[in-house]
């Protein structure tokens, strides 16, 4: 089982300024799964009553004379401390342009080793970070936890393949962080989120306990997916009245999710995506979030890199 | 133009406002711990919230009309309802996004006694709320505040140097005694606890902090720490920052009043472009009292 690659600058930048922040708020611990093609980052796909959080690269995106090999087809997955991880690649940066001299000198090998801890008498695995500066190397060494078993990776597999269903109707959200700031401040109120979103462009999302009700509702949002027009008369009503009328047309669906998961999930916009959709996956079995990246100065779809949520519902709803 | 039976209808005050912020850090103020059941009252003039702890420390928060974009009241009477204090601030909280204004609508009753709030500066997107309301509780102790003579005892201090005072008195805790003396002038806040520890506010030493003064004969209370520092525990950092006094007055069996003054203008950066009123208007305060009883000596 080996594997060795070299972080490229765009790799580097994505994942210390980006995705890592983001995916330190998601969890703790995160599984890495590294295959021939992609790095995949997971939360809590094997062990699930959390956010799940899958952020997928396309090799290049990160890594240039990326090495693998294992017996299991050439696929590596472990778990890692993401905090661990994430103050690694930010000290290797700080490293390498305070001493990176030259196009080859700064570059930041990433491996997995085996290695004797002090006080120890069984090697350990680590995820190691080499960082050649002019004089000096620095080394880093991120635990991680002994590699997945054949049988734990098909799990991890096929927990993917089965996270990758696409909602019906996915609506988009303009501002995450007014969103983000409203549901912070939603918390204090209560800990259950009804989430509705109709095939008009409607995103309706309301906590409501014995004593209080309170709720926002963002509308004509761009749709993708099955759409619909929304009835005129709709117009003058209340947004739950609209909510409850589009839900028993058969043009929205609810969920109920916590309130602190929907909060995680927006935390993911310190990834910096372009564009967040909201969607909830057919029968009402979660609410996903996609974000997605432009190619920078375009706007076009980034597929080299994905990022998605899936809140786990606490209530069927009335889907 | 409207019939009798729309009239009827009307709900007792529809009114809006466009700083949440502002009412947001007005009624915090009088948020001492964690469940407070408040009091509010409706009239034309305003709106009044009312707090109140074991008999012993009541605090009002004065919204009055002005601060309202618009103000439609339609009750007689004055209607009063309860609320759960730490509820309608969160709520209220929610509808206050950083860096802008919003502007909320907020009606009472509902159509089943709920106080109804919302925003209405956007189409697309709109928060709202309803928060369930109770009928309220007869204030069980009268706070009827009379003046102690025939000049008033009062004093004006900065909010800060005041706030600053009672929290550095949390050490000897327990009981505060508060000392007023003509000659000279002073103010004096003093613990006997765990330790001593005695504040002077000297009014010809500290001119700064201490900006008015009135006492004609040397008075003395005591007063329960806990009490003390729910008058400035939560003083809205806008307070301080605007550089306000508060005034404090002893009155008749040594009830001590607490004045503040909390700022509910339209910040000036948010909406530059509109502007309602031209200027910050000097009335865009809301008053904060509280009214502390004085520990009886055995």
């Amino acid at each position: 089982m080996k594997f060795k690659a070299f972080l490229t600058e765009h790799g580097v930048n994505l994942l210390e300024r980006r995705f890592l922040p983001a995916l330190d708020k998601m969890g703790k611990i995160c599984h890495l799964f590294l295959t021939r093609d992609h790095a995949i980052f997971l939360h809590n796909l094997l062990n699930g009553d959390g956010v799940q959080c899958i952020a997928q690269f396309r090799n290049e995106a990160l890594f240039d004379d990326y090495r693998i090999s294992s017996q299991n087809e050439d696929r590596i997955a472990f778990a890692i401390d993401v905090s661990l991880l994430f103050r690694a690649v930010r000290s290797s940066v700080s490293i390498c342009t305070e001493f990176g001299n030259g196009p080859s000198a700064n570059r930041l090998q990433i491996k997995l080793v085996k290695k004797l801890p002090l006080n120890c008498t069984q090697p350990m695995p680590f995820l190691t970070f080499e960082t050649k500066g002019y004089k000096s190397a620095v080394i880093q060494d991120v635990p991680i936890s002994k590699p997945l078993s054949r049988a734990q990776v098909l799990e991890l597999q096929t927990a993917l393949e089965l996270a990758q269903d696409i909602p019906q109707t996915l609506v988009q959200v303009p501002d995450l962080n007014q969103l983000q700031n409203f549901v912070e401040r939603m918390k204090q109120v209560g800990d259950l989120l009804n989430v509705s979103i109709s095939k008009y462009g409607d995103l309706h999302v309301q906590i409501s306990t014995t004593l209080i009700t309170l709720g926002a509702e963002f509308r004509k949002l761009l749709v993708i997916g099955e759409h619909a027009e929304a009835p005129s008369d709709d117009r003058n009503q209340s947004a739950q009245t609209r909510s409850e009328r589009a839900i028993s047309r058969g043009d929205a669906q609810r969920v109920q999710v916590s309130v602190k998961h929907f909060s995680r999930s927006l935390h993911c916009h310190l990834a910096k995506p372009d564009c967040t959709f909201y969607g909830i996956a057919p029968q009402g079995s979660c609410l996903t979030v996609i974000f997605q990246f432009f190619i920078p100065g375009t706007h076009q779809t980034d597929k080299s890199i994905s990022l998605h949520c899936r809140l786990p519902v606490l209530d069927p709803g009335s889907s | 133009m409207s019939s009798s039976a729309v009239e009827a209808e009307a709900p007792d005050l529809v009114c809006q406002l466009d700083n949440v912020q502002g009412m947001v850090d007005a009624l915090s103020a009088v948020r001492w711990k964690r469940h407070q059941d408040a009091v509010v009252e409706l009239s034309e003039h305003g709106v009044v919230l009312i707090v109140e702890d074991t008999g012993c420390l009541q605090a009002k928060v004065y919204l009055q009309r002005e601060l309202f974009v618009r103000y439609e009241y339609h009750a007689e009477g004055r209607p009063r309802f309860g609320v759960s204090l730490g509820l309608f601030v969160d709520c209220l909280n929610s509808f206050s996004a950083p860096g802008r204004s919003s502007m909320i609508e907020i009606q009472y009753p509902g159509p089943d006694m709920q106080l109804l709030i919302k925003s209405v500066d956007s189409l697309d997107a709109c928060i709202y709320a309803e928060i369930r309301t109770r009928i309220p509780d007869t204030i069980s102790w009268d706070y009827n505040f009379e003046p102690a003579g025939s000049t008033p005892l009062t004093f004006t201090v900065k909010s800060a140097a005041l706030k600053e005072a009672i929290d550095d008195l949390e050490w000897p805790g327990s009981s505060i005694q508060i000392n007023l003396q003509p000659d000279p002038p002073c103010i004096t806040f003093k613990g006997e606890g765990h330790g001593d520890l005695q504040i002077d506010f000297t009014y010809y030493v500290n001119t700064d902090l201490v900006i008015a003064f009135h006492c004609d004969c040397q008075v003395s209370y005591r007063y329960k720490y806990k009490f003390l520092r729910a008058t400035t525990s939560n003083l809205p950092s806008s307070v301080i920052k605007d550089n306000r006094g508060s005034k404090l007055t002893i009155g008749r069996g040594g009830m001590l009043k607490v004045q503040h003054l909390v700022s509910v203008a339209r910040s000036a950066t948010s909406h530059p472009h509109i502007d309602f009123a031209g200027h910050q208007q000097p009335s865009r305060i809301a008053y904060i009292e509280f009214f502390v009883k004085s520990e009886v000596d055995e």
